[in-house]
């Protein structure tokens, strides 16, 4: 099944290529923009993006395979990228993102629930460390967790 | 003529001169020090990434990439100091942290930058007691190419080589850090007429041949340049070859035909075609003389060569140019044509002297011409027209005819050449290639082939090119030159010592 | 509650609105730069205010722009980088949130002092929801004449794009993001060329460090040597200090150069929490070697901590407690720098990793009596070596590690 856009996503992919001098430069925020509607970016939207900008699709796939943050799998509905780095370790992360992968079932090397709800990633130093142990619910900053947020967090996003 | 600008530098303590513009790397290779480098090739900028040639320039604080340095006036480089000695071991011992134990069954052995420089400046004993990065190792990427990402140390020469020299981009660098990895699109594959060069450029076993895969070990092999007989480029190449052992005796086999470097007609590259062409020295040759009416056995070439004279004396002098013809070749070196028109044209005075080629093919605008002939150029200076006969004319008043090479029925019509020429009396037919029994030679004599010749090609752009035997024939079969020569003495003629070949 | 002091930060509410921003002077120094001012003498102002550059390597702001030649036609960009990927680093996003208009027109005046008319902000993929604001004030900035052509009534103009990164560290260095803003993958270039004169899309370009960008208006507006008054002499100003880990009030702190660590600490972090001590404090960010707790009455600037082997950086400080194994903070660091190595160079790609794994094999009790010296034998290999300074980054913490916390590791180790 191919890939197209939507006319919102369109219409940012659009905006952002004519802000680069080269048509090229646009990779990044055009597979933002795919990234954002879609959860990932598929094989077909590799291949639309490349054509879209001029670019070799194996291009395209280099970039992909590059940044953390794009996913070329599907994710949960929800992405929780939480903190391991250091300031947030000495918080006690560690304990914060074993009982969110316990109360998710998630077992080593899965890291999407089975019902597919919820992703959790453990991510390295999100900038936010005088809040440490901190988080982020699909891009969204959430600090100073604790055990008892962190369920409240879990039950939150079970209402969702 | 403008000077070449050169400056003075200073390195291990020798006064070098080198080209304005050089890298240390380059100017230490011409000066006899060899830095060792895995990423840096000539035909490419300065990558800088696989960190090998690091060197200690004089007034920097720390190492500098040789490959990176452009030389100066007065530039003191130092390569081999305890520092750039541990530099070069620890580069070593990274690379070799994640690389696998597979000398014994990689083909790269014996021709190996890892093997080679561990052998120069390593020698220390492995501390890597971690699970390696375990990757892919059989991958078919095309063109026969294997790619082992084990074995791969990422100087992404081969990303490189695709992007910049044949523009195809078919492999690139996926993921990060120590997961990245080399390979290509999905299903695409590499496809384009010079993928052979990855295997030539890539320092270590990550990219290998299926066409020399497992088949002997490089320190057998004899490596004999020569000059490639396929085109009229004329690209330099080397011959690999193995004579005797391990192979039975006397068994000779070409392995391998790789890229040799000549700055003035293929720089560091030659066509799969070129390559391919290894078959044509090995395979479906015409070894023994074989005539339609013998009775079994065969007969040395030089009395196949020797009879045929004699058939030439038979007809008289002045009826010659009209009952002798010859078809002579492209293939054919300087030295060889040469001798042909001594004795065809100048002494038997022979008009109908033709010339038959492989066909043309299309040229691919960077090496391939669309001549598929060594020495066009040749022939013409020779003296030649280049022409086919016209095969019924020729029937009807030819005793003789004299063929040299496998070419000339592909030129007519399929199945009309042989029944065309069957009123000839006497048909000889020099050639390498085993012949079909299509009645068109009474006597097939075999010769060698371009690269078990010396000789001149003149290419396509006029130079000359000479070029020493790389291989011997197999026993018993003469090179062209040998049968003018033995020829021209059974005719009695003096056609003196033909050029230094 | 998150701490914080600042001399010139507003507090996170509406204050970062143009109308806010014009209001305590916002915009007049560009405004004086861009009216009556020559670009040279915009430079000049710079370099005698001694500003060092506040990403992490502190290379002086005003040098870097006098590298663009200004001799020949043609795009010139500059570059804010807000990529901010050093762990324990969080001022840049503040200044983001807070205070971006003070960014735009730190941008204007060093775009108009080099001769750029156009400048990317790199602001990294996380950073993505908080920088609507910035999103925002680019729009204000441009509806009230400060962006896009004829700035001020000049011929001089400037544009702006916002550029997301996608979650790679390597993208803080200055090449490395050059190259993810035309699209490719993160990895440095080969200096020289050096991007003033080879740059984005192969044109001159300066990139700078948003604190740095931030602290121009100030400089232009009240003058280099107030600035020079500010701070210790060779490094001038104030700056913002990022405070974490085992401390009552972990925040931001703007302080002058020079402010001693031991300070920023305990009289503005509030110090270790109770029945807690320090065992050692990071002084600049993941990358900068770990000071240990009788070594805190340092100053706070280049200078004093490249005197004792470390170094300043992005002034992210991260206080390590004494219940805190030396060994957490090492896997943690081992296990960063592999994750974030680009791959492009042997030592990096390679070191960066064995040493991860090695102190992953250490943590889970498996350590040998030779790991230690190993690692040491490993970041030296990468030390100085490697294609872009994040081979320094990942070795020198850990030889500071080491050194200074042998018997703890070795104890670690045998276990």
């Amino acid at each position: 099944m191919s890939y197209a856009p939507s006319a919102a996503a369109l219409e940012r992919i659009e905006r952002a290529i004519a802000l680069y001098p080269e048509r090229g430069a646009a990779l990044l925020p055009v597979l933002q923009a795919i990234q954002a509607e879609k959860g990932f970016v598929t094989t077909e939207a590799e291949a639309w993006a490349a054509e879209k900008l001029g670019l070799e699709p194996i291009r395209v796939r280099e970039v992909l395979s590059f940044y953390s943050l794009f996913r070329r799998e599907p994710a949960g509905r929800t992405v929780i990228q939480i903190c391991r780095n250091l300031s947030c370790t000495l918080a006690g992360a560690e304990n914060i993102i074993g009982f969110l992968r316990d109360s998710l079932g998630l077992g080593p090397g899965t890291d999407t629930t089975c019902d597919g709800r919820i992703t959790l990633v453990a991510v390295e130093c999100l900038g936010n460390c005088d809040n440490a142990p901190c988080l982020q619910i699909d891009g969204v900053d959430r600090g100073r967790m604790t055990r008892e947020t962190a369920e409240a967090l879990l039950r939150e996003l079970e209402a969702k | 003529m403008s000077e070449v600008k050169t400056v003075a530098l200073t390195i291990d303590g020798r006064s070098v001169r080198a080209v304005e513009g050089t890298n240390v790397l380059r100017a230490a290779a011409a000066a006899g020090i060899d830095i060792p480098h895995f990423c840096y090739h000539p035909a490419f900028e300065a990558e800088g990434s696989c960190r090998m040639c690091l060197v200690e320039i004089e007034g920097l604080p720390k190492l500098e990439l040789a490959c990176a340095t452009v030389v100066r006036e007065g530039l003191i480089v130092r390569t081999a100091t305890d520092l750039v000695r541990d530099a070069r071991r620890a580069v070593l011992a990274f690379l070799l942290a994640e690389h696998p134990l597979d000398c014994p069954i990689c083909d790269q052995a014996g021709e190996c930058k890892l093997q080679d420089y561990y052998d120069a400046h390593g020698r220390f004993p492995g501390r890597f007691v971690e699970p390696r990065e375990k990757r892919d190792k059989l991958i078919a990427i095309g063109r026969g190419l294997i790619l082992d990402r084990e074995r791969c140390i990422l100087c992404t020469r081969c990303v490189r080589y695709l992007r910049r020299i044949t523009g195809t981009g078919e492999l690139g660098v996926f993921e990060r850090g120590v997961r990245a990895e080399i390979g290509t699109y999905e299903d695409a594959r590499v496809d384009n007429d010079y993928s052979g060069n990855l295997v030539d450029i890539c320092p270590v076993g990550a990219i290998t041949d299926t066409d020399f895969r497992f088949k002997t070990r490089t320190w057998f092999l004899e490596r004999r340049p020569s000059v490639c007989p396929h085109c009229a480029r004329g690209c330099a190449v080397i011959v690999e070859s193995v004579t005797g052992y391990p192979l039975g005796p006397g068994e000779r086999r070409v392995f391998r035909i790789r890229a040799g470097e000549n700055p003035a007609v293929n720089g560091h590259w030659i066509c799969d075609l070129g390559r391919a062409g290894r078959r044509d020295i090995d395979e479906g040759r015409l070894t023994a003389v074989t005539a339609r009416a013998a009775t079994g056995g065969t007969v040395p070439w030089q009395k196949a060569v020797a009879d045929l004279a004699a058939r030439i004396r038979a007809v008289p002098g002045p009826e010659r140019p009209a009952r002798i013809a010859v078809v002579l070749n492209s293939l054919m070196t300087c030295q060889e044509l040469a001798l042909a028109r001594r004795i065809f044209t100048e002494a038997l005075g022979l008009g109908g002297v033709f010339i038959a080629d492989p066909p043309p093919g299309s040229g691919d605008g960077f090496l391939l011409t669309a001549e598929r002939v060594p020495n066009a150029r040749g022939v013409l200076e020779a003296g030649f027209a280049p022409r086919l006969p016209d095969l019924e004319a020729l029937a009807r008043s030819t005793e003789v005819l004299i063929v040299f090479g496998p070419y000339l029925a592909g030129n007519f019509p399929a199945g009309t050449a042989a029944p065309a020429l069957s009123p000839i009396a006497v048909k000889y037919l020099f050639t390498s290639r085993a012949v079909p029994d299509d009645g068109l030679a009474d006597v097939a004599v075999p010769v060698a082939v371009p690269a078990e010749r010396s000789g001149t090609y003149i290419n396509v752009d006029g130079l000359r090119q000479t070029f020493r035997q790389s291989v011997a024939p197999p026993r018993g079969v003469p090179s062209e030159r040998e049968v003018l020569v033995g020829l021209a003495h059974g005719l009695g003629l003096n056609v003196g010592e033909p050029d230094a070949g | 509650m998150s701490g914080q002091a600042f001399r010139s930060l507003p507090p996170n509410d509406a204050s970062w609105h143009l109308e806010a921003y014009l209001a305590r002077g916002g915009y007049e120094a560009a405004r004086r730069a861009v009216t009556s001012m020559a670009p040279a003498d915009v430079v000049a102002e710079i370099r005698k205010a001694g500003l060092r550059g506040r990403g992490g390597a502190g290379f002086p702001a005003g040098l870097k722009w006098s590298f663009v030649p200004q001799d020949r036609p043609g795009p010139r960009y500059l570059c804010a980088n807000a990529d901010e990927g050093e762990p324990g680093t969080f001022k840049d996003r503040a200044i983001l949130v807070r205070d971006p208009h003070r960014l735009l027109e730190g941008m204007i005046i060093a775009a108009f002092a080099v001769g750029i008319g156009t400048a990317v902000v790199y602001v990294r993929g996380e950073y993505e929801r908080i920088a609507g604001r910035l999103c925002d004030a680019v729009a204000e900035a441009q509806a009230a004449g400060f962006l896009g052509r004829g700035i001020c009534g000049t011929a001089f103009g400037l544009d702006v794009i916002v550029h997301f990164g996608a979650g790679a560290y390597i993208c803080g260095e200055e090449t490395a993001l050059l190259e993810s803003v035309e699209g490719r993958r993160g990895q440095p270039r080969l200096k020289p060329p050096f991007p003033a004169v080879v740059g984005l899309f192969g044109a001159p370009t300066v990139i700078n460090n948003v604190e740095t960008l931030a602290s121009v208006p100030e400089i232009i507006g009240r003058g280099a040597d107030w600035f020079t008054r500010l701070g210790q002499p060779k490094d001038c100003g104030t700056r913002l200090f990022s405070v974490s880990g085992a401390v009552r009030r972990p925040g931001l702190y703007e302080l002058p150069t020079g402010t001693p660590l031991r300070t920023i600490i305990e009289e503005h972090a509030g110090g270790p929490p109770d029945g807690v001590g320090i065992k050692a404090v990071i002084p600049g960010g993941l990358s900068a070697p770990l000071l240990r707790a009788d070594e805190l009455e340092t100053p706070m600037d280049f200078d004093s901590l490249a005197k004792v082997c470390s170094m300043i950086g992005s002034a992210g400080i991260i206080v390590i407690g004494d219940r805190t194994p030396i060994l957490d903070v090492l896997a943690v660091t081992a296990r960063f720098y592999a994750h974030e190595s680009c791959g492009q160079c042997t030592p990096c790609r390679i070191g960066t990793s064995w040493i991860h794994k090695t102190v992953t094999r250490i943590a889970a009790g498996r350590g040998r009596s030779s790991d230690l010296d190993l690692i040491l034998e490993l970041a030296g290999g990468m030390k100085g070596r490697t294609l872009c300074p994040m081979g320094d980054a990942a070795a020198l913490p850990l030889y500071a590690m080491v050194a200074k916390f042998r018997d703890e590791l070795e104890r670690a180790v045998g276990r």
